[in-house]
């Protein structure tokens, strides 16, 4: 499978980016070994697979502004429920948990293709409902999980091979087999074009019904890899709306194109580093976070900025 | 032998709008056969049928005898109907191997037809970046890649040069020999007798005639077409005026493949009609005229000067003012009547940036009064009926003024009396003095209201007419490139 050049142009400056900022990051720290990659990588692994999800449901031309909630009531449910249990029920509610977050992203593209109503609009309610849930299962701060299963994110005490696997086995396991299947060229299909997707055989409700579906795996993963990691459910509405706009923007900085059809999952994973990077780097200056919201929020008008350039030259 | 397709009383209502009323349509197995009507006759609707991008209201479709319900393009396509739509129906975004993995097309045939129409392509190739004739001809390919019995080709050569049309015939005549079907839809007359065995003719969603080409000419053609001559004595008989300066005089205007080469001029107090078929340039003169794009080359004169346009504006600012054939897109749908009228007029009616409510109500009242609009869903402009819409999208041009009006289809889906008032509107303008410039798809409305008509065919001027003289049957010929 070949990716077009500009896709490639656009994942490697933003890899350019990321080899920068590591570097940096590396000299402002007095040790730069494996503890440390460890930290950095626990550190995107929720945010990444969210906007993963995310830049695949833009990709198919929709926009989930609930996933974050999604992520935190998948987060609510595992901890709740693994609190003190041995490895094979934390297992299992894993299992549970993700295939709850599938459902719900099922049952959220099936009431947008069905009623017509714009994605912005059903997702940011089912958001609200989806934050209800969570407090209603988790009203505070609390639960646990298998220290044993955690160790499956967490790595070994020096070794950052697990959270890598963690990372990287979304992308091998569900987005390579995807995107050479059918259903992944669906997913470009009705984002580029519905009529033109329509014509062609792609039966354009259920492909988004697939589409949010899919989405919602990823945001399961990213609420059991947060209980893993953080060993506890914050049913928050503050983590969850922060989650979400992180995962938009995180496309946004990884080439996927806000009006549908083009990007992958490559961009947006590296992306999140960037967004984990600019905060953690400017602490490390001891500036002031607030600095670090600024500067996030102009680098994404500026990288929209000039993908919009780009595009419009590409299409003289 | 039996029909490969029978259609039989197929009827599709959008709303309250009629598209097919009943519609009959037969192919025989090795036949290519011509689908014609003019603009709206339901052509597009009865090709969306039997390929299953809709389902009509009643009727029946069948193929080989049996009776069929596709459900989807995909449907079809594995029932032998492989259609080449009026758009590319390829994704933009997505390259060319993974567009025919979507509609699961054999790449290697698929690479066969593709040598076979004699084209170079590579498969890794993002489908927008790939040239519209070169589409077409790749949807061809697609198609014909699924060894359909029968193939439907809607206007797959308005698009295409010359020597790509040669193959299409080739491929077409290929087909008919190896037994197969062709429904060959096409705005030129001329190719209809050299390549098709039988033509059947749409109006009004109904099958008026169908009969072998050995049987009819093109007159025949054209006839059914028109159906009963309408006489009209309602035809005004002004004198033109072409012995004044022009008003705007258009130099050979060129817009890529649109438009060729445009030369035509307007008379103060003229109604100019322009005749066209669907895609004959139309709409790019128009948004050049009204100042939404460039010409690629030529002049424009306005009042004996050379002028450009970067913006919209310029042109209002001069005295040109358009009214699209899209509503929707000239009004404001949500705000008032008030507002949609007062908005060109905001400039004037300020001071300090505040808006003048006393000079805005009268300045409102009397257009509402002069054109009878209906008032009383007049919170909302989208809740007006379209010919009350269409009368406030020209309304607000009258209030601000103007020397030139552009007019596209403004009487398209407006009930009778409406029409009337428009016609009446745009004749008392005409007679302040005011040019008008107006695109029209019904042809009585030339003799009805124009003074002169020009009429287009592939981007160019294809003659120039006296109003008095344009009939309907002289329009009909001329837009189909027939002198």
């Amino acid at each position: 499978m070949k990716i077009s050049l500009r896709e490639q142009y656009w994942n490697l400056s933003i890899l350019g980016l990321v080899i920068i900022l590591t570097v940096w990051r590396s000299n402002q720290l007095p040790v730069f070994g494996s503890y440390e990659i460890k930290t950095i990588i626990l550190g995107i692994i929720p945010i990444a697979l969210l906007a993963m999800g995310q830049s695949l449901i833009i990709i198919g031309g929709g926009i989930n502004l609930a996933i974050g909630a999604e992520a935190i009531l998948i987060n609510c449910i595992t901890a709740k429920y693994s609190e003190g249990s041995d490895f094979a029920l934390s297992l299992r509610w894993a299992l549970i948990g993700i295939v709850i977050s599938v459902i719900v992203g099922a049952i959220t593209g099936w009431i947008i293709s069905q009623s017509g109503i714009a994605d912005i609009v059903v997702t940011l309610a089912t958001s609200f409902v989806l934050i209800g849930f969570a407090l209603f299962i988790q009203p505070g701060p609390g639960g646990g999980v298998n220290l044993d299963f955690a160790k499956y994110f967490m790595g070994g005490e020096d070794s950052y091979i697990a959270p890598l696997l963690v990372l990287f086995l979304p992308i091998l396991l569900i987005w390579l087999p995807l995107q050479r299947s059918r259903l992944g060229i669906s997913f470009y299909a009705i984002g580029s074009s519905k009529d033109a997707a329509f014509l062609s055989g792609v039966n354009v409700a259920r492909t988004r019904v697939s589409l949010y579906a899919v989405g919602g795996l990823f945001a399961g993963l990213c609420g059991v890899s947060l209980t893993a990691i953080t060993q506890a459910a914050s049913p928050f509405a503050v983590i969850s709306n922060t989650a979400t706009l992180n995962s938009v923007a995180a496309a946004v900085l990884g080439g996927v194109a806000l009006a549908g059809g083009v990007g992958d999952l490559f961009g947006p994973a590296l992306a999140s580093l960037v967004l984990y990077y600019i905060p953690t780097i400017m602490l490390g200056y001891g500036i002031d976070p607030a600095y670090s919201q600024i500067i996030q929020g102009a680098l994404t008008i500026l990288v929209v900025l000039v993908g919009g350039l780009l595009r419009a030259r590409g299409k003289r | 032998m039996g029909n490969l397709l029978e259609i039989r009383a197929v009827a599709k209502n959008y709303g309250p709008v009629v598209a097919l009323r009943n519609a009959n349509f037969t192919v025989a197995p090795g036949e290519i056969h011509a689908l014609m009507g003019a603009n709206g006759a339901g052509k597009s609707t009865l090709v969306k049928i039997l390929t299953g991008v809709i389902s009509g209201d009643a009727g029946t479709v069948k193929l080989n005898g049996e009776e069929i319900h596709f459900t989807s393009p995909d449907n079809a396509r594995k029932n032998g109907v492989a259609p080449v739509f009026q758009d590319p129906a390829l994704i933009p975004d997505l390259s060319l191997r993974r567009n025919l993995r979507l509609t699961n097309t054999n790449i290697t045939k698929f690479e066969e037809q593709i040598a076979y129409l004699g084209l170079k392509i590579n498969l890794e190739e993002l489908v927008s970046r790939i040239k519209l004739p070169i589409l077409r001809m790749i949807d061809l390919a697609r198609a014909l890649a699924h060894d359909p019995k029968l193939l439907i080709l809607d206007e797959i050569t308005a698009a295409l040069p010359a020597n790509l049309t040669e193959v299409v015939i080739r491929v077409m005549n290929e087909e008919k020999a190896r037994g197969n079907s062709v429904v060959f839809i096409s705005h030129r007359l001329s190719e209809i007798g050299e390549i098709c065995d039988r033509v059947t003719v749409l109006r009004d969603g109904i099958d008026v005639d169908s009969f072998n080409t050995s049987e009819g000419d093109e007159d025949r053609i054209v006839s059914a077409m028109l159906g009963s001559k309408i006489t009209s004595d309602e035809s005004k008989n002004r004198s033109v005026s072409t012995g004044k300066e022009p008003l705007l005089a258009v130099r050979g205007i060129k817009d890529g493949d649109k438009l060729v080469d445009i030369d035509f001029e307007i008379y103060p107090g003229e109604i100019l009609g322009v005749v066209a078929l669907e895609g004959q340039g139309q709409d790019s003169l128009f948004d050049i005229l009204a100042g939404e794009v460039s010409a690629k080359a030529g002049e424009i004169h306005f009042s004996n000067k050379k002028v450009e346009f970067s913006h919209p504006a310029d042109a209002i600012k001069l005295g040109i003012s358009y009214v699209p054939g899209d509503r929707k897109t000239a009004l404001l749908p949500q705000r008032s009547i008030r507002e949609n009228l007062a908005l060109t007029k905001f400039r004037e009616l300020r001071s300090w940036n505040w808006i003048h409510q006393k000079n805005e109500d009268s300045l409102v009242d009397k257009a509402v009064s002069n054109l009878e609009i209906d008032t009383r869903a007049s919170s909302q402009v989208k809740r007006l009926s379209g010919g009350n819409q269409q009368k406030v999208t020209i309304g607000r041009w009258i209030t601000t003024g103007f020397d030139l009006l552009l007019c596209f289809d403004p009487t398209r889906g407006i009930d009778v009396g409406t029409k009337n008032q428009i016609y009446k509107l745009l004749s008392g303008l005409s007679a302040e003095g005011k040019s008008v410039l107006l695109f029209t798809s019904e042809l009585r409305e030339v003799q009805l209201i124009c003074d002169r008509a020009i009429v287009l065919y592939n981007g160019k001027v294809q003659g120039v007419f006296n109003a008095a003289k344009a009939d309907e049957e002289l329009l009909l010929n001329a837009a189909y490139g027939r002198n």
